[in-house]
């Protein structure tokens, strides 16, 4: 009987046929989960978005009587694209407890409703601030930001950039435990 | 991707290159190592890209018309199958010799996992559900302490890949070392997934699933080996 390390001691590589392998994997998973996914987007529904200034959202958020989850986002922001189905699944869990609010920044009109209508997010209410001008007013910086304020407009958190799963969820359960 | 999540990811890496590389000419052949490792990255690229794919798609993104997408790992890994991916993808890599690959290849993916935990330090992500325990935490500005879950289950699967290392000397039969490392994981995610904040449905069912089937192969293993007479 040979010894458990006898029998590893085996020369032939298993490695010389890896990038062939692992592409056809990819491609293969790339071909399957792209034709399961066809998006059908009809903006038609979507009513254009209310525009927005600085001071409006301020009073939005001390009139709030609800904790709000404040997401800054953009059609052509592929970061943003990456979490709204998230976004979607907190307001959908979430939505009774907390207000979730949208303001699409430096758009057009006709990207914000596609985007809308693509992922969904006619659930919840979206301002439009072509100018960009209210996520600096806040003290964010770039797209995509997430804000969680306490019910009457304190700053609970700020996140920069790509939100996750873990952390939305972490920050919503914050905010309806009330512990900023 | 964000460069915190790149420093998960290397810390993880980092554990598992140095688990592989203290047990070679210990308890794994030292011509093995190479081999272990290589199909331990492609089965974990494999899994990711697959787990990301999945997830763009149940989110409603087409991958094939963005691609760019696929890049923001950040935004959602589909866990079941990215596991499943991995584990076919290691599969078919060592597919001549899959059992003794496995159990060498084991532990260094216990550390691993152990690892990607222990990078949550780095990612500002470690906390759960709400405890009064002594050695919970807040978040900097908050007055709810809570389970720091990323460490538990840390220190859980560090301790696990501590084990089968040390059992490894010993020599067990082949198949046993990683069906019991695969049913360790199941479980140690299972124990700690109750105090994971999540949006959707928990997960928990599919790791009780996963702990039935590594249990069924493990009894399987030590059923054979027992049948064949050898050790």
């Amino acid at each position: 009987m040979p010894s458990g390390f006898a029998r590893h001691a085996r020369p032939a590589p298993y490695t010389r046929h890896v990038p062939r392998r692992l592409k056809s994997l990819v491609l293969a998973a790339v071909m399957v989960v792209g034709a399961c996914t066809g998006a059908t987007v009809d903006p038609a529904g979507i009513d254009p978005l209310l525009p927005t200034d600085a001071a409006a959202v301020r009073s939005l958020l001390a009139d709030s009587e609800q904790p709000v989850v404040l997401n800054v986002w953009a059609s052509w922001c592929t970061p943003c694209r990456s979490e709204a189905p998230l976004l979607r699944q907190a307001h959908q869990q979430f939505g009774d407890r907390v207000r979730f609010v949208g303001i699409d920044v430096r758009d057009s009109q006709d990207g914000a409703r596609s985007f809308i209508a693509e992922f969904g997010l006619d659930g919840y209410e979206h301002f439009f601030d072509r100018p960009g001008a209210v996520p600096a007013a806040l003290g964010g910086f770039g797209v995509p930001l997430t804000f969680f304020y306490a019910p009457g407009g304190s700053l609970v958190r700020l996140h920069s950039g790509v939100i996750d799963e873990r952390t939305l969820a972490l920050q919503i359960d914050e905010l309806i435990r009330g512990g900023g | 991707m964000e460069f915190t999540l790149l420093g998960a990811v290397a810390i993880a890496v980092g554990l598992m290159y140095a688990t592989l590389w203290f047990e070679g000419g210990r308890t794994n052949a030292a011509d093995c190592t190479r081999d272990v490792w290589d199909a331990l990255i492609t089965g974990a690229m494999a899994g990711l890209v697959v787990g990301r794919l999945v997830a763009m798609g149940r989110g409603g993104v087409n991958p094939v018309t963005n691609p760019g997408d696929i890049l923001i790992v950040r935004a959602g890994v589909d866990t079941i199958a990215a596991t499943v991916t991995a584990l076919v993808g290691f599969g078919f890599m060592v597919r001549r010799d899959l059992w003794w690959m496995a159990d060498s290849a084991a532990p260094a993916a216990v550390a691993g996992l152990a690892g990607w935990h222990a990078g949550c330090l780095v990612r500002d992500a470690c906390l759960g559900t709400p405890s009064d325990l002594p050695f919970a935490v807040a978040q900097t500005g908050s007055n709810i302490t809570r389970h720091p879950v990323e460490i538990y289950a840390a220190l859980l699967l560090l301790g696990v890949a501590v084990l089968l290392i040390a059992w490894k000397r010993s020599r067990p039969a082949a198949g046993v070392v990683a069906s019991v490392a695969a049913l360790a994981i199941a479980v140690v995610r299972m124990a700690t997934e109750p105090m994971r904040p999540v949006l959707g449905p928990s997960l928990i069912t599919w790791y009780g699933a996963a702990a039935v089937l590594a249990a069924a192969v493990l009894a399987w293993r030590v059923r054979s080996v027992r049948c064949a007479g050898g050790t």
